[in-house]
């Protein structure tokens, strides 16, 4: 007994010893054949309508694979970026994982995600999905994501504020600064519209409403639009809301458009820019909204309705994974159209196959019908992995509207600024 | 002959004591040693790290793992960084900071420290209780509340300038109405308000550390100097200032290295990462090496260059700290 005593620690030294070798040396052989569990990550907090999604799948994809067991785990999405990089450094990832279909590509380039071009032109309901979202997840060629919903901004307004003020959802730049102008002088110490000075997306579609482009590829450099008088003629009409018609604050121009949902939401303002899946986000600053509120597509400057960008989500597979025949198999179940029309409604997004969103599904349903009608003309940003760059670390965009708002350059400087850090950016080698 | 058997006699004297002390002087280290193998671990070895990855080019994360070669740039992250017009803003942006913050916490620090010193135990106490929950409030708690306060629809201080008489605030600003008013848009008054929060979260520490400075100096001194007809103003300079100068050479070698990488609030108070024309040095490198894409050579270099101004600048210090020790 005494010696027993005296040999415990010596023991039990030497048995973890033995435990961590015989761990890491059979771990990696162990894996390659352990299907019983499959990692997942989603994007998001675990709402009620995520939980009681993923759950639904996981019985549909166990009736084909009894012996897995799928573990979701949620991530924020600020937090994305840095779990996937730290993931990537320590080599320990999900399988299956969703991401911002803005940095699918990013990801592809940082070597993240598993091809899937042969597994996708096997996929016979794949063949469906909206091909500007299927070109957006991939990377010189090669499909590096699987879209899995998305979603366009528009204007939400205060149908009982437009009506008190006279005037109707606006289809043209001028009526929407009248508009704006209108409710404003009806309501004072409201905005007419919030504007995401610090926001890029919603301004595309002012930009790309006069016919300009952000960067076009021609052979191998990459050209900016931004110096095109059309470019010129969006950011001069996109900052006067700001500078020159004073229908949204000086503040505006730090406003992201959490900042701005929040001006609408809580009543300051009559106007605000803002996905169809922020419904839910609206709803629950302002439980009362929902009788009063309307949306109309981001108006072009002469009456069309102007193009969107097409955002949302794409499902992807982790490189690393030992299991991708098992990821995909579930990536399938999840895609499937009915799977994929039930998540995205109960967002407040769009399925991404072309049959789901076109007819006239949407028409009787006051919110979603106009976001339905920008979802016909959407565009895309630069594709190339460099864009993102761009668009978050440099934020040239956002940075050129806001210098303006803020009295800090002119259109032409600022204009020609943004153009020449943008190609800087997009020819770097 | 007296000579010569005497001497060996005299340095085995002198042997055995030191050959003694050598053997006991081993015992220090022993014990320092766990201490310096955590700060090694945790300390010089990722220092060492970020030296290294700032000779190298790189900008996938698999890189890191060892998944994929490190290719030698030499000194390109280097020269790309001090070339960069962009990096002068950024260093002009953080020793103009650094040096104001730095000015105003110290007088701030010493005023409410000479203050403290003052008062009488209860209302001392009281004081120094108000002063501590600044300092006990984490910087990114503290620089929430401060955005909030500074918010432009319904924060405090928006309010406060609505609360003006309109003409007032007419003649003085231009304008009357404050609700929407942009209070992080212009650098300068960026700057200016992360000022306070820095100088606001930073103070309390000098305060406290200076009245324990002023506990150590007997009470004789400032009697006899206010005796021979000194007021409070030559009694710091002539006695408390000469007699406290070791602890302010070491509160401002601190409040130098604190104020040169302020990160976490000036983060929360921009948003992240966004707003590029009021970067500082120690944000710059978080935004080059994690933002996607990743530039974590390029990052390192940053750091590199700002290790180095900081460890330049803390000679310094201690030069002429240790100076005016020899001197006194």
């Amino acid at each position: 007994m005494n010696r027993w005593k005296r040999l415990a620690p010596v023991t039990a030294v030497v048995a973890s010893a033995a435990m961590v070798l015989t761990g890491c040396g059979g771990s990696g052989d162990d894996e390659a054949a352990d299907n019983s569990k499959l990692t997942v990550w989603m994007m998001g907090e675990g709402s009620e309508a995520q939980t009681t999604f993923l759950d639904g799948v996981e019985t549909e994809f166990r009736q084909k694979h009894p012996d897995t067991d799928v573990v979701v785990q949620y991530i924020p999405w600020l937090e994305a970026p840095k779990k996937f990089q730290a993931a990537l450094a320590g080599g320990e990832g999900p399988d299956v994982t969703e991401l911002g279909n803005t940095e699918t590509q990013g990801w592809a380039a940082q070597e993240a995600l598993a091809d899937v071009t042969n597994r996708m032109s096997g996929w016979t309901e794949g063949k469906d999905i909206l091909p500007d979202l299927v070109k957006n997840a991939q990377l010189d060629g090669k499909q590096y994501g699987v879209p899995w919903y998305a979603g366009v901004r528009g204007i939400y307004y205060r149908t009982d504020w437009f009506a008190e003020a006279g005037v109707k959802p606006p289809t043209t730049w001028d009526e929407l600064v009248a508009a704006a102008k209108a409710v404003q002088a009806k309501k004072p110490g409201t905005y007419g519209i919030a504007l995401p000075g610090n926001s890029e997306l919603p301004f595309y579609s002012f930009l790309w409403g006069t016919g300009a482009e952000i960067a076009t590829q021609q052979g191998d450099t990459w050209k900016s639009g931004y110096t095109t008088p059309e470019a010129q003629r969006a950011v001069k009409f996109w900052t006067d809301l700001v500078t020159v018609h004073k229908v949204a604050p000086p503040a505006a121009a730090g406003w992201n458009e959490i900042d701005a949902r929040t001006q609408f939401a809580t009543g300051k303002a009559a106007m605000a820019f803002g996905g169809s899946w922020q419904q839910g986000a609206i709803k629950k600053d302002n439980p009362e909204i929902e009788k009063v509120w309307g949306t109309f597509p981001i108006p072009g400057p002469d009456g069309k309705p102007a193009p969107a960008f097409a955002g949302g989500s794409d499902v992807a597979i982790w490189q690393d994974s030992k299991r991708q025949d098992l990821a995909w198999d579930y990536l399938t179940v999840l895609l499937s159209k009915k799977n994929d029309q039930a998540f995205a409604e109960s967002l407040g997004f769009f399925p991404v196959y072309q049959d789901l969103v076109s007819g006239d599904k949407y028409t009787n349903d006051k919110i979603m019908a106009p976001f339905a009608t920008a979802m016909q003309n959407t565009k895309l940003t630069p594709l190339t992995p460099k864009w993102v760059e761009v668009s978050r670390t440099k934020t040239v965009t956002q940075a050129m509207n806001s210098s303006v708002m803020k009295g800090q350059k002119t259109v032409e400087k600022a204009t020609a600024d943004a153009a020449a850090e943008m190609e800087s950016i997009l020819n770097a080698k | 002959m007296t000579t010569l058997t005497e001497t060996p006699e005299t340095s085995a004297a002198r042997e055995t004591p030191a050959r003694r002390r050598r053997r006991v002087d081993r015992l220090p280290y022993l014990l320092l040693l766990p201490c310096l193998v955590i700060i090694g671990v945790l300390l010089l070895w990722p220092l060492g790290q970020v030296v290294a990855m700032s000779f190298y080019r790189l900008n996938n994360v698999r890189q890191l793992r060892g998944d994929r070669e490190w290719p030698w740039v030499g000194l390109a992250n280097y020269v790309e960084i001090l070339g960069d017009p962009f990096f002068r803003t950024v260093l002009r942006n953080t020793v103009l900071f650094a040096a104001a913050n730095v000015l105003l916490t110290m007088v701030l620090g010493t005023l409410v420290g000479l203050l403290l010193n003052r008062l009488g135990r209860k209302m001392a106490a009281f004081v120094a209780s108000c002063v501590m929950l600044a300092w006990a409030t984490p910087a990114l708690t503290g620089t929430i509340v401060w955005k909030w306060i500074f918010d432009d629809t319904s924060g405090l201080v928006t309010w406060l300038f609505n609360a003006l008489p309109d003409g007032l605030s007419q003649s003085l600003f231009g304008h009357s109405d404050w609700t929407g008013y942009g209070w992080f848009n212009s650098p300068l008054l960026f700057f200016s308000i992360l000022t306070l929060v820095v100088v606001w979260h930073s103070f309390p520490f000098i305060a406290v550390s200076v009245l324990a400075g002023l506990k150590s100096v007997p009470s004789e001194l400032h009697e006899a100097a206010r005796v021979d007809g000194a007021g409070p103003w030559k009694v710091f300079w002539k006695v408390t200032f000469p007699l406290l100068r070791p602890v302010f050479g070491i509160l401002i070698v601190l409040s130098t290295i604190w104020d040169f990488k302020v990160f976490t609030q000036q983060f929360v108070l921009a948003g992240g990462t966004q707003d590029r024309p009021t970067f500082m040095l120690s944000i710059y490198s978080y935004a080059e090496a994690f933002s996607p894409p990743p530039k974590y050579g390029l990052g390192a270099s940053i750091a590199v260059i700002l290790t180095l101004i900081l460890l330049v600048v803390t000679g310094l210090y201690v030069r002429m700290v240790l100076k005016q020790e020899e001197d006194a």
